[in-house]
C-alpha cells in the first residue's frame, strides 16, 4: 500500500522524525492559516511539483485560492482529496535518504545521497552511500551517512536519525521509506521535506491503518480496454500464462485476474460483473486448476453468473484438480459445457473474438 | 539439499486442525505420505483423519523423529510456526502458507542462515515425489513417477505442466513449487543442484515468472554447473508491470526483471525456452519420445 505524503509524515512524526509543521486541508475547510507557507497536492503520484502541485504562497491574501486551484489541478490523471498547508523551512542544504528491502539478499538497506532533490537519480550511482543496515549497526551507518553527507559534526544526531528511521521502518512493516529531500535546515536540524512509503498489505492484520488508498486489488488488472477476451484463471502463475497464451494466438487479453487460492462462489462472481464492463469483450476464458481453489465453488460461481448477469459473452471453460467431479456434474446439470484443454478452449474462442 | 531429505518418512503437518490443513492431511495421507503426527495449539490430545494431534513439535520429539514438517498454519501466525520447526531442527520445512509479511520473512531468513533446516516456500504448493512423499497441496493423481525434475514459482502452473507431461506418458522424479513470494528459503539454484546430482533426474524443467532475479541467478549457474538438458517457459510476457514509487528502485539500478530478459538469458545459458505451456509440454516430448 502506497502512502501519500501526509500519511507517510503522520507516521514519521509518530516515531520522533522531524516533520514541518503542517496542516491537513480537505475540500470545504477554512483553516486559519500563516505565511509564508507551502501548498502540497496529496496525489499518489510522483513529478507533482514539475505538475504544478506544489506552491509556495507569500501573501496570506492568496491562499484560499491557491487552495481551490489546487484542489482543481489534474496531476496524470489524479485530482486530490487533501491538500499539505507546511511551514517554508529555512533550508542550509537537501540530501537523500531510503531504507528498502532488498529482495535477493533479504537485508533492509540503506540508501543515501549528499546531493538530495527530484533530480536525485542524475547522481552517478559510485557516488550512493548503499549500506545494509540492522538493529546492531546503528552507530556505524551514522558514521558512515555523515562521511556520505560531509557533515562530520553531525555524526551523532544522523546516528539517531537512522536508528529511529529503522524502527519506525521495521515496525510499521515498511517495504520502502524515502526521505527526499531530507532537510538540513540554517537552525542545523534534520527535517522530513517530502516522504514516500509503502507498507505491506500482508501485515494489516497487527496494524490498525486507515489511510486515503485502500489497498490495491493486485489480482484484477486491465491490459486494454478494448480487449476481445477476458481471462479468469487461479494463482498469479496461470493467470500469466493464459494472458500470454491468448496474445500468443493473436487475440487481445483484456484483463489479468487471479482468482486466488481458496476462491468462493462470491469472489468469482464479483469477477464475472466486471468483466463484462468491458465494451468488447467476445469470449471469457476460465482456465483453473485446482490445488487448494475447489472446482466445484467456482462451477456454482460459472452457473450463479449464467444466471444473474445479462449478455455475458460466451464462456469457455477448463477446469482440472481438486472437486473436478463434483464441477463437473453441477455444469453438465447446467448445460453448460466444458473444455479438455487451454488450447481447447483458446481455438474456440477464436472463433467469436478474432 | 539431498534426495534423501525428500524422501523421509516421518512426516507432521503444522495446523492441522483448520479447514485447509484438515482437508490436505486426508489428501497426502491418500496419496502414502506417512503422518506421524500434527500440531495445532490448544488442541492437543485431538484425531485428524487418524493422526495425533500434539501441542508442540517438542512434545511430538518426545515420542518421534521429524524429518519433515508441512506447515499450513494461517499467515498472521506463520513466522511462530516456521521458527518453532527451525528451533526444533526439523530438516525439512514445507510451507504453503500464502501471504506472510514481508518483515517476518526477514527474521525467519535471518534464523535459517546458522540452523540445520532447508525451508521450501512460503506460498508454496509444497513437493511432490510420485511414487512417494506427497508434501503439500500438488494434486497427486496428475502425477506418474518418472525420470524429469520440474521446478516452479507458481503453484497452478506447476500443475499443469505435471499434468501435461502425465497424459504423454513422461513421469516426474521431483515436483518442487519454491513459492511465489520475493523473500523465499529454497531457490532455484538450489533446487537445480539437487537435480543435477541425482542419478535418477533425465532433464530438468523450469517455469519462472516475471519480477524478481531468481531466474537470472540461475542462468549464471547452470552455464558452469547443469550438464543435464534443461526446458523453460517464463510466465508474464504480457503481464503489467508495476508502478515504482519513489527513486530508490532507480538508483539501485534494478536488473531486467521482464519475462523476455529471463528467457534470453537462460536460452543463452543452453536451456531451451518456449513461449508457452503447451510449447514447453510439446517440446520435452520431441526430445523424450521423438
Amino acid at each position: 500500500m502506497k502512502l501519500l505524503e501526509f500519511e507517510a509524515k503522520q507516521i514519521l512524526a509518530g516515531a520522533h522524525i522531524a516533520v514541518p509543521v503542517s496542516t491537513v486541508i480537505r475540500k470545504g475547510d477554512h483553516p486559519s492559516l500563516q505565511t509564508p507557507l507551502v501548498l502540497k497536492s496529496q496525489v499518489p503520484t510522483g513529478g507533482r511539483g514539475k505538475a504544478g502541485g506544489i506552491k509556495v504562497v507569500e501573501q496570506e491574501s492568496d491562499i484560499d485560492s491557491t487552495i481551490n486551484n489546487l484542489f482543481q489541478l489534474s496531476i496524470k490523471g489524479f485530482t486530490p482529496a487533501v491538500i499539505l498547508a507546511e511551514e517554508k523551512l529555512n533550508i542550509k542544504n537537501e540530501y537523500y535518504l531510503s531504507l528498502l528491502i532488498d529482495k535477493p539478499t533479504a537485508e533492509i538497506r540503506l540508501v543515501a545521497n549528499k546531493n538530495g532533490g527530484v533530480e536525485v537519480e542524475d547522481n552517478g550511482p559510485a557516488t550512493f552511500l548503499n549500506t545494509e543496515i540492522h538493529k546492531n549497526n546503528f552507530e556505524a551507518v551514522g558514521q558512515q551517512l555523515a562521511d556520505q553527507f560531509d557533515l562530520q559534526s553531525q555524526a551523532f544526531a544522523l546516528q539517531d536519525l537512522v536508528e529511529k528511521l529503522y524502527t519506525c521502518f521495521v515496525s510499521n512493516d515498511a517495504t520502502l521509506l524515502e526521505i527526499n529531500p531530507l532537510i538540513l535546515t540554517t537552525d542545523n536540524e534534520f527535517v522530513a521535506g517530502d516522504c514516500k512509503m509503502e507498507l505491506d498489505d500482508n501485515a494489516a492484520f497487527r496494524h490498525n491503518w486507515n489511510f486515503e488508498e485502500k489497498p490495491a486489488e493486485v489480482n484484477f488488472v486491465t491490459l486494454d480496454e478494448n480487449g476481445t477476451v477476458a481471462t479468469i484463471a487461479n494463482g498469479a502463475g496461470l493467470a500469466m500464462a493464459t494472458v500470454d497464451a491468448v496474445a500468443e494466438r493473436g487475440m487481445s487479453p483484456a484483463n489479468f485476474l487471479d482468482i486466488g487460492g481458496g476462491a468462493n462462489t462470491e469472489t468469482v462472481l464479483a469477477a464475472f460483473k466486471r468483466i463484462v464492463e468491458y465494451p468488447y469483450v467476445k469470449a471469457i476464458v476460465i482456465n483453473i486448476f485446482a490445488g487448494i481453489t475447489r472446482c466445484d465453488e467456482v462451477a456454482k460461481a460459472i452457473i450463479a453468473a449464467e444466471k444473474q448477469i445479462t449478455s455475458l459473452p460466451p464462456l469457455f471453460i477448463r477446469l482440472s484438480g481438486t472437486n473436478f467431479d463434483e464441477a463437473k456434474i453441477l455444469l453438465d446439470g447446467a448445460d453448460i459445457p466444458l473444455l479438455g484443454t487451454l488450447e481447447d478452449c483458446l481455438q474456440a474462442a477464436k472463433q467469436v473474438a478474432l | 539439499m539431498s534426495p534423501e531429505l525428500f524422501k523421509a518418512t516421518n512426516v507432521i503437518v503444522q495446523g492441522i486442525t483448520g479447514s485447509h490443513g484438515r482437508f490436505q492431511t486426508k489428501a497426502m495421507l491418500t496419496a502414502g505420505t506417512t503422518i506421524i503426527a500434527g500440531t495445532s495449539p490448544g488442541k492437543a490430545g485431538e484425531v485428524v483423519e487418524g493422526v495425533p494431534v500434539y501441542a508442540t513439535i517438542a512434545n511430538i520429539q518426545k515420542d518421534h523423529t521429524v524429518d519433515i514438517s508441512v506447515i499450513f498454519v494461517p499467515a498472521p501466525f506463520a513466522k511462530d510456526a516456521i521458527l518453532e520447526a527451525i528451533t526444533a531442527e526439523v530438516p525439512l520445512i514445507i510451507c504453503i502458507t500464502e501471504g506472510i509479511p514481508i518483515h517476518d520473512m526477514l527474521q525467519i531468513k535471518q534464523h535459517l542462515k546458522n540452523s540445520k533446516s532447508t525451508l521450501v516456500g512460503p506460498n508454496s504448493p509444497g513437493v511432490m515425489i510420485p511414487g512417494g512423499n506427497k508434501l503439500g497441496i500438488i494434486p497427486a493423481n496428475m502425477s506418474l513417477a518418472g525420470h524429469t525434475a520440474v521446478v516452479s514459482r507458481s503453484g497452478t502452473l506447476t500443475y499443469e505442466v505435471m499434468a501435461g507431461l502425465s497424459g504423454r506418458g513422461i513421469g516426474q522424479a521431483y515436483v518442487i513449487g519454491i513459492g511465489g513470494d520475493q523473500i523465499r528459503g529454497t531457490s532455484f539454484v538450489e533446487c537445480f543442484k539437487l537435480f543435477e546430482n541425482d542419478p535418477h533426474v533425465d532433464q530438468i524443467i523450469i517455469i519462472g515468472e516475471i519480477g524478481g532475479t531468481d531466474e537470472l541467478a540461475l542462468a549464471d549457474y547452470i552455464k558452469t554447473s547443469v550438464s543435464k538438458p534443461i526446458f523453460g517457459y517464463i510466465a508474464g510476457k504480457y503481464a503489467p508491470t508495476g508502478v515504482q514509487l519513489g527513486h530508490a528502485g532507480a538508483i539501485l539500478g534494478s536488473s531486467d526483471e521482464s519475462a523476455a530478459h529471463k528467457k534470453e538469458a537462460l536460452t543463452r545459458a543452453g536451456a531451451s525456452m518456449y513461449d508457452s505451456v503447451t510449447a514447453l509440454v510439446q517440446g520435452v516430448t520431441d526430445t523424450v519420445h521423438p
